[in-house]
Parts: structure tokens; C-alpha cells; sequence
């Protein structure tokens, strides 16, 4: 009782209930944070991706060019390029056919570059409600093994003759140490949580402006000849 | 990057950020609950030393300065004695320790006094010179009389320690109460050993003074005075808050104010 308490020990000391608590909590920490960093490699080399493939669409290369050399790579195509690719391949496969309205080929152009475009938007969210469930509720589920702890420790308070502080303050310490690792784990998810939401909506946007681009060049060139 | 790839990194590195958190934590976890502890310890020696009623603590408070007192005496008049002195400490610091002991069992007392006096024979026995024996002996008698009082007292206090069954919190007050009429008394010079003034307080709930009356006067005015000031000028007191306890004991009480460590 007298050598000061360390965390090892207030973690063992607990009851089982707030040890599971503690449990899942460290279980979401390490979760979140291999999605926070997972999220930040692919939403970073998106980003660069379509950078890159902004400025080989720019730079006047002929289209079928680019096309062609997605095609042969046939892996890792994302973002910008899977758009491309597939609004492309719509336009061709729909040009060969024999009569077609202009108009049609349009259409089905821009429900290919539709379905490519959620398609990514999907791959670009993976994760993203994982830390906002975590970022939501490990406040929660901490709270719950502090309540727990707190009220275990009260209980048994009520069996000493003597209330003194030294008797409880255990008890709630390792009661406390819930709510902080719960504390630990949301906080870093809400972060990263609104952080990669807001990277995401500037990417989304990057893309429909791109389709849009993209479809008016389609759309040109089916309706020059 | 491959997919699988950014996994792996990821997870590396998350148990990484987890394992620096918990090893700073380690680190710095002990010099904050030392000082936590320190902090606490006092509560227990306080609640456990007041167990008892103001009368008795009074009593033994001053029965305990007194044999303080004596025993300053003793051991500036036995420093004149060279050979003797020594030995007579050593022998005196045992029976400090054995008085401390007395205090908390007063079966043990009697066997203790017995070897006290014993040693005393021996120490008068050695010294030369009459007169010191003489006045070993009448030290002697005083603190036997000392011990035995304060043996009574010691009985009377776990006597009375047994009855009181009820919440030991109200001793915490009692004390308190002490302490503070204690801190505001000012004896005037005519005061003497012996002196006795029992005075008989009123307090309402709040703990505020209402009635200070003597119940049985020392027969010096100033002295009276005095003591009917201290508690005046305590004013107020810290009382139990609930009522059923105040109630009982602390609504009117007596105190006993008697200056036993004067040298007069």
C-alpha cells in the first residue's frame, strides 16, 4: 500500500469487467490507428496518382496512347486512370457498333464514368466509419468501465467501519485508467476521422471535374467525327 | 505501394505509437503516486488518536505535559551529577520509551513501575551524596504519583473508550474542539497549578458559541476570565452535521481547564 501504484498494477487489480473494457479499448487504439495510417499511404498516393495522370492527360499525348498502355499494365489502376479507363473503353466499344446515335454513346459513357466514379469513391471511404465508430464511442465504452469500477469500489466502502480517502482512491484510480485509454483511442480517430473526410471531398471533386472534362472531350470528338 | 504492403506498415507502425505511449507512461508514473501517498497517510493517525471525550483528553493532554515537564527537571538537575548523569539518561530514556508504552496498555503499567522504581534504587544507591538522594526520591515519589494518575486516567479513557461504541468521527471533533481552545487561551500570571475551572458551553448547529457559564469556579477571577474568553474567543466550532450526533454531544458540553505544566 505504501510503494506508489504503478499502472501495471492498477490495470491487473481490476475487476474483469473493466478489464475487458480496457481490452476492447486498446483493441480499437491499435485498430484506428492502423487504419489512420493504412488511410494515409492510399489517400496520399491517390492523390499523387491522379497528379500524375492529370499531367499526362494535359500534355497532348493522343488518348488511345494512354489507353492502351493502362490496358497493358492492367494492375493498380485507380483513382483518375480507373475513370479514364473505363469511360474510354465504354466510348470505344460503343463507337464500333455499326449506327449508333451520338447521343446514346454519350450516355453510356457517362454511366460507365458514373459507376467508375462511386466505385472509387467507395475505395477511397474504406476504413473512414470504422474510426468514426471508434472516434464515437470508445468515450462511451470507457465511461462504462469507470462507472463500473467507481461503483464496485463504492460498494465495497460501504463494508469498512472507517471511510477514508486511501480506502476508495484505488479503486477510482483504477477505475480512471478506463476512461483514459477510451479518451486515448477517440481522440486520435475524431482527428483523423475529419481530417481524411475533408481529403476525401477534395479528391471527389478533383474526379467530377475530370469526368466532366473528360466527357465534353468525348463528346466533341464523337459529335466532329 | 501495394495494398498489402501499406497494411503491413501500418500495423507496424500503430503498435509502435502504442508500445512509446505505454513505456512513456511507465516512466513517468511512480513520481506523481509518491506524492499522492503522502498526502493520504495523515487521515488515519488523526481519526485514530481522538478516540475519546474532551474530559479525559484534557486530562491525560495535561497529565502528559506534566511528566514532561518533571522529567526536563530531573534531567537538568541530574546533569550537575557527572558519573551519575550518563547512566541515569540512559536508564531515564528506557522509561521514556516504557511510559509511551504505558499509555496504550495499562495492564503492563504496574510490572513497568515496578522496574522503574527498582532502577531508581539502584541510581540512588550509587549517588554519594544525601541530598541528591533526597531529591531522587522525592522525584521519585512525584512520578509515581505521576504514573498512577495517569494509569487511572489511562483506564478511565478505555473505559470509556469501550462505551462509546458510536461513530469514532465525532472524535475527530472533539479534538478539534481542544485544539482550538487551546490555541485561544491565555493564561494570566496568577494562574496556578492546580487551578481548576470547569465551564459549561452552549453551541447551536452551525457550531457558533451561544453560552459560555461557569460551572464550578476556580476561585481566581482572572483565571476564570481567561477560560470563559478562550472559548469565546474560538467562537466558533466544527460540529458533526447531522443533527442526532450533534444532538447528543456537542449541543451543551463541559470543559475542564487546568494548567498543570506551570513551573509555579
Amino acid at each position: 500500500m505504501n510503494e506508489p501504484l504503478s499502472i501495471l498494477e492498477l490495470i491487473l487489480g481490476a475487476s474483469v469487467v473493466v478489464q475487458i473494457v480496457m481490452a476492447i479499448l486498446v483493441l480499437a487504439s491499435l485498430a484506428s490507428w492502423v487504419m489512420i495510417f493504412q488511410r494515409g499511404f492510399a489517400l496520399a498516393s491517390i492523390r499523387r496518382e491522379a497528379t500524375q495522370f492529370e499531367q499526362s492527360f494535359w500534355s497532348g499525348t493522343d488518348l488511345r496512347e494512354i489507353y492502351q498502355e493502362l490496358e497493358a499494365r492492367e494492375e493498380g489502376i485507380i483513382g483518375m486512370e480507373n475513370i479514364f479507363f473505363a469511360g474510354f473503353k465504354e466510348f470505344n466499344r460503343s463507337r464500333q457498333r455499326e449506327n449508333v446515335d451520338p447521343d446514346r454513346v454519350m450516355q453510356n459513357v457517362s454511366r460507365a464514368m458514373r459507376v467508375a466514379l462511386s466505385r472509387e469513391e467507395e475505395r477511397l471511404e474504406t476504413h473512414l466509419p470504422f474510426l468514426a465508430t471508434v472516434g464515437s464511442t470508445s468515450p462511451y465504452v470507457g465511461l462504462f468501465g469507470t462507472v463500473w469500477g467507481i461503483m464496485n469500489s463504492f460498494r465495497g466502502l460501504a463494508t469498512v467501519n472507517q471511510a477514508s480517502l486511501s480506502v476508495v482512491a484505488p479503486g477510482i484510480s483504477e477505475a480512471l485508467v478506463a476512461t483514459a485509454i477510451g479518451l486515448f483511442a477517440a481522440i486520435p480517430a475524431v482527428i483523423a476521422y475529419n481530417r481524411y473526410s475533408a481529403q476525401v471531398e477534395i479528391i471527389m471533386n478533383r474526379f467530377d471535374a475530370f469526368t466532366e472534362e473528360f466527357s465534353s472531350i468525348l463528346n466533341r470528338a464523337i459529335h466532329d467525327g | 505501394m501495394s495494398e498489402k504492403l501499406t497494411y503491413v506498415v501500418s500495423v507496424s507502425m500503430a503498435l509502435l505509437v502504442h508500445l512509446a505511449v505505454v513505456g512513456l507512461l511507465m516512466a513517468n508514473w511512480s513520481a506523481d503516486a509518491e506524492t499522492e501517498i503522502t498526502t493520504v497517510k495523515p487521515y488515519y493517525i488523526e481519526a485514530a488518536m481522538v478516540a475519546e471525550n474532551p474530559f479525559t483528553a484534557r486530562q491525560r493532554k495535561e497529565q502528559e505535559t506534566r511528566l514532561a515537564r518533571a522529567q526536563q527537571q530531573e534531567t537538568a538537575r541530574q546533569r550537575q551529577a557527572e558519573q551519575q548523569a550518563a547512566r541515569a539518561q540512559a536508564d531515564k530514556s528506557a522509561r521514556q520509551e516504557k511510559e509511551k508504552a504505558l499509555q496504550d496498555a495499562a495492564a503492563r503499567n504496574e510490572r513497568e513501575l515496578a522496574r522503574l522504581r527498582a532502577a531508581e534504587q539502584l541510581a540512588r544507591v550509587e549517588s554519594a551524596k544525601a541530598d541528591q538522594a533526597r531529591q531522587a526520591e522525592a522525584e521519585e515519589r512525584d512520578r509515581v504519583a505521576l504514573e498512577q494518575s495517569l494509569a487511572m486516567a489511562v483506564s478511565q479513557e478505555q473505559a470509556a473508550r469501550r462505551a462509546i461504541t458510536d461513530d469514532e468521527k465525532a472524535m475527530a471533533y472533539v479534538a478539534q474542539i481542544q485544539r482550538d481552545i487551546i490555541s485561544n487561551w491565555s493564561r494570566p500570571p496568577s494562574a496556578r497549578n492546580g487551578m481548576e475551572a470547569l465551564l459549561r458551553v452552549f453551541l447551536v448547529p452551525t457550531g457558533e458559541v451561544v453560552n459560555v457559564v461557569v460551572e464550578r469556579s476556580s476561585d481566581n477571577d482572572a483565571f476564570d476570565r481567561s477560560a470563559m474568553q478562550a472559548v469565546t474567543k474560538a467562537g466558533r466550532f466544527q460540529v458533526p452535521p447531522e443533527s442526532r450526533q450533534f444532538e447528543r454531544s456537542f449541543r451543551e458540553f463541559t470543559v475542564l481547564f487546568r494548567p498543570e505544566d506551570l513551573r509555579l
